[in-house]
């Protein structure tokens, strides 16, 4: 396996995905990423990370209604796997646990 | 809906190299951020932004070519191709072997050719400046003819560079032949005698020392090789040689560098290097302002190549200075050429510092090359239409089930680039550890095959498709036009009366037959060439070289002693030893001849035989102005009594006294040429020559190096038997014919394993009709009749269009590559009509006698 571990970006999406809640399709989350990076991402790099994520197990998908705007095409919904919430969790408590180490003056 | 305004193009394009199953999900993104776009940015903006996406998506976890799949599904046929190919291969493992063995085979002749070529065009591209160094040649009309030398007048040189600006660097080579010491190792050696600027001109990198010692008119740089012969794997930077010039001026050199080992692909090189200025020890006449005196080569280095032009045509002001120097050999041009193209043009420059590459070899394997890989080819059509055959229920399937004629051809021809592949791997393999190999032992050539060289691959993947092709396009073609329901009534008849199939076949015969007479004949002639009169007897002479008039004195001394010894003679040059040139004046032109000057004992040692006439008298003096010619040249000058004719040379009048007759001097490729004889004077002996009682020749050898030692243990001995002169050549040609009998055999291997793959899928097919046969009763004979009778045909025609063509070719052949060959007779063309009878016959023998063995109810029940 490649390894549980989250990368810094796949972590962000995961995120995203979970605030999108209902509405985690493509598009969505593209443009969620972007105001919170403040910079562009094309839709083709974000297909490499879901990609990877759903290898991985963290994400399933499921295709929803087809859309008049989209020229009849169908949405493609992502939520989390208990298994993505998982690694986040300890994705936030490791970071959590290194802050906590960190020596006061260290920030200043 | 405002789908008009997608870029139509790049849709296109995404669908095409986006996965099938993507496509929706992905394509329903960009748009409706196309039409989010648009409301914020307009429509121009969001086109942009759209392309840009679609363009950011060619990434591996989106591209999969989904549409081009669907739309050319036989892409997708190749792995069932694959398969059934394979399963085809698997299930008539003989012809399968045939094919692939035959076309490796051939592969494997061609990759000799492609080795051999390819060193051939790579000598001497190393170094870095061989488009800027150019070697000057003069063109020279001798007796009608044009030729161009590579010898150059020695004040050229620094002519040219005082005269020219454009001219970067000048470089002289003279070689000269010298006896070189260390401690008591004697040997006689050649000596490069170059300008600094040599090894600034040639790339030849320093494994020792350092390149700018040639300055230095006391270092010496060595060679490789050299360094091992006198140092073996030590450093040898700073030791001393001692150098004996030819009047015995002994001279010191510090070896100051030692040459990395040359590439193999070389034809200059050198053993050792020293500073030109050299020369004014090495000759006491030197004289740098002698138009009269022509060193080596002179080679000029020239950075721009527009200066190129200015100085060939300005060259023309040094003929006049030339030619009135030297009005013997008048110059009409000089021509430069480039150390790129020097190797190329070698063969037409005489006496340069590069030797000749044989376009005539080039010609020659090629062809032989080309004649086994047809001879491959044929093989595979005509048992890829026979068994064939086995195979028409499954075309017949793969056209019910929608695949058009073109779809079978394509199947068939990836079946065949298929096996093709394997045959092009095996044949590299077999090239690689065994053929090429083998050719290096026979030539002593270095050829390799270098795995990392991209021409290789390009070539191999050409051959790849010039034969998968050339020999998968007729069946295919063939194959693919049946119609299905011919195939399913079964009322398609194949093989058999296709009149290619036998065309090929014969075509084949004759192939065969010209490869086996070709092996017999070189056979022949080698044997031939090896019994072949020198002209003179050289198997009881003995000769040795000797360096001045008293050494001659003491071994003549000594030698005379020996009851074997039969004759001595003195001479200044020996047969098979070279022969300088003269010029004869005739009343009407001047004309060249070779020149030997020798004592009067010199006819008799030799064995030369006198025709006419008589040899010269003992009495030296009385001789002196007296000529003995051979009979090539009487028949040149259309003497009709030469005997008493008078010739003119170097202003003296010589009187013709006797004609000896033709010998060869040099080997059998070269052409006799007009030669002469004159009385040598006892000073000028270089060579003392004995004839010696027959079986005593090892004796007396021994006896002379024992006296050599004797008297001279600081000059290394040079001498042996007059017959071991031409020993290199006849290696050359005992490897020639080894390798043309190798050819004739593989191409024997591939006409009868054509033929025998032939006869038997042709037998099998007709299983069912000798079964009825053998029920009904006929006899064993019958059926050998009936089998053999359809081939009787084609091995007549076969025989009556090879034997003559076999016949012309060959000699054809002979004529070109040796001077004297053999007379040609028709043995070559009875043994191998013998043996390709006999391929046939067993063969058929092999066939009938497993139907008369069989069991004609299992014959009957195949399907």
């Amino acid at each position: 396996m490649k390894g549980s571990n989250l990368g810094e970006f796949q972590e962000i999406v995961l995120l995203s995905i979970l605030i999108l809640d209902d509405e985690a399709y493509g598009l969505k989350i593209q443009q969620e990423l972007s105001t919170r990076l403040k910079r562009t991402m094309s839709r083709g790099a974000l297909h490499t990370a879901l990609t990877r994520l759903e290898e991985k197990g963290f994400i399933s998908s499921h295709t929803g209604g087809a859309t008049a705007e989209r020229g009849g095409r169908r949405k493609r919904f992502y939520t989390l796997t208990n298994a993505g919430k998982e690694s986040l969790k300890q994705a936030r408590e490791l970071r959590e646990e290194m802050w906590s180490l960190v020596p006061k003056l260290g920030l200043s | 809906m405002i789908d008009y305004q997608l870029p139509k193009l790049y849709l296109k394009l995404f669908e095409w190299f986006c996965r099938t199953e993507l496509f929706e999900e992905l394509q329903g993104d960009l748009e409706e951020a196309f039409e989010e776009n648009i409301k914020l940015y307009g429509a121009r903006k969001a086109r942009n932004i759209y392309r840009l996406e679609v363009l950011k998506m060619i990434r591996p976890s989106v591209v999969g070519f989904g549409q081009f799949y669907s739309k050319f599904n036989h892409l997708i046929m190749f792995k069932n191709y694959f398969k059934t190919s394979m399963r085809s291969m698997m299930r008539s493992p003989l012809s399968s072997f045939i094919n692939v063995f035959g076309l490796s085979v051939a592969i494997g002749i061609c990759l000799i050719v492609y080795a051999f070529i390819d060193q051939d065009i790579s000598v001497d591209q190393f170094h870095k400046n061989k488009h800027e160094v150019h070697v000057v040649t003069a063109f020279s009309n001798e007796d009608g003819e044009l030729l161009q030398y590579g010898q150059t007048p020695l004040p050229l040189a620094q002519m040219l560079e005082k005269d020219f600006p454009q001219i970067d660097q000048v470089c002289r080579i003279e070689d000269l032949g010298i006896v070189l010491k260390y401690g008591d190792k004697v040997f006689h050696e050649r000596v490069r005698m170059v300008d600094p600027t040599f090894l600034e001109m040639f790339t030849f990198p320093m494994q020792w020392g350092d390149t700018r010692s040639l300055k230095d008119p006391n270092s010496i740089i060595l060679s490789d090789e050299m360094s091992v012969k006198y140092f073996g794997d030590l450093n040898p930077v700073g030791k001393d040689l001692l150098m004996k010039f030819e009047d015995e001026y002994i001279k010191s050199f510090t070896i100051s560098g030692v040459a990395a080992p040359f590439p193999k692909s070389h034809a200059i090189d050198f053993d050792f290097l020293v500073n030109f200025e050299n020369i004014r020890q090495a000759e006491t006449a030197y004289d740098p302002a002698n138009w009269n005196r022509s060193i080596n080569a002179t080679l000029i280095s020239i950075r721009n190549p527009s200066n190129i032009d200015v100085i060939s045509d300005g060259m023309d002001a040094y003929k006049l200075l030339q030619n009135e120097s030297n009005p013997n050999r008048p110059i009409e041009s000089f021509a430069l050429v480039s150390i790129a193209n020097l190797h190329a043009a070698s063969n037409d420059i005489i006496n340069g510092i590069s030797y000749g590459m044989r376009k005539e070899g080039w010609v020659i394997l090629s062809i032989m090359a080309g004649f086994i890989l047809l001879l491959a080819c044929m093989n595979y059509i005509n048992i890829g239409i026979v068994s064939a055959a086995k195979r028409l229920k499954e075309i017949g399937v793969r056209k019910v089930i929608g695949a058009n004629r073109g779809l079978v051809i394509i199947q068939f021809l990836a079946e065949n680039v298929l096996l093709t592949f394997f045959a092009l791997l095996f044949g590299l393999f077999l090239a690689y550890s065994t053929f090429i190999p083998w050719f290096n032992g026979l030539f002593g050539r270095g050829l390799e095959l270098v795995l990392m060289d991209i021409d290789l691959w390009i070539f191999l993947f050409g051959m790849l498709l010039l034969t998968g092709l050339a020999s998968g396009i007729y069946p295919a073609l063939y194959i693919s036009k049946f119609q299905v329901v011919g195939i399913f009534r079964g009322s398609v008849r194949l093989g058999k009366k296709n009149p290619l199939t036998k065309i090929f076949l014969t075509f084949q015969l004759i192939l065969a037959f010209i490869a086996i007479s070709g092996g017999v004949w070189f056979t022949q002639n080698n044997a031939y060439q090896s019994t072949r009169s020198w002209g003179y007897e050289p198997s009881e002479a003995l000769y040795v070289d000797v360096p001045d008039q008293s050494a001659f004195d003491q071994l003549y001394a000594s030698m005379s002693q020996n009851p074997n010894v039969l004759s001595i003679s003195g001479s200044s040059q020996h047969l098979g030893h070279g022969m300088p040139k003269v010029t004869l004046d005739l009343p009407d032109r001047k004309y060249e001849v070779g020149q030997f000057a020798v004592d009067a004992y010199y006819f008799e040692t030799m064995g030369l035989d006198i025709l006419e006439g008589r040899a010269f008298k003992p009495n030296l003096e009385s001789d002196k102005r007296a000529i003995v010619v051979n009979e090539q040249f009487v028949h040149n000058l259309a003497l009709q009594q030469p005997i008493g004719e008078i010739v003119k040379m170097d202003s003296s009048r010589f009187e013709i006294v006797g004609v000896v007759k033709d010998f060869h001097n040099w080997d059998f490729d070269t052409k006799i040429q007009p030669m002469i004889f004159k009385v040598a004077a006892t000073k000028d002996f270089r060579y003392l020559s004995m004839k010696v009682r027959s079986g005593k020749q090892s004796d007396v050898y021994q006896g002379l190096r024992e006296e050599w030692m004797g008297h001279f243990p600081n000059t290394p001995f040079q001498g042996g038997y007059q017959e071991g002169v031409f020993s290199g050549y006849f290696d050359y040609l005992d490897s020639s014919a080894e390798f043309m009998r190798a050819l004739a055999i593989v191409a024997i291997i591939l006409a009868s394993l054509g033929l025998y793959g032939l006869i038997t899928l042709n037998v099998s097919g007709r299983v069912r009709e000798f079964s009825i046969r053998k029920v009904l009763g006929a006899s064993v004979q019958s059926v050998a009749t009936m089998i053999t009778k359809q081939y009787v045909l084609l091995f007549v025609l076969s025989m009556l269009i090879g034997a003559p063509a076999g016949y012309f070719l060959i000699e054809t052949l002979f004529d070109t590559v040796f001077a004297y060959h053999m007379p040609m007779n028709y043995s070559g063309l009875i043994i191998s009509a013998c043996f390709l009878v006999s391929v046939l016959l067993s063969t058929i023998f092999t066939q009938v006698r497993k139907i008369s063995r069989s069991n004609p109810v299992d014959g009957l029940k195949v399907e």
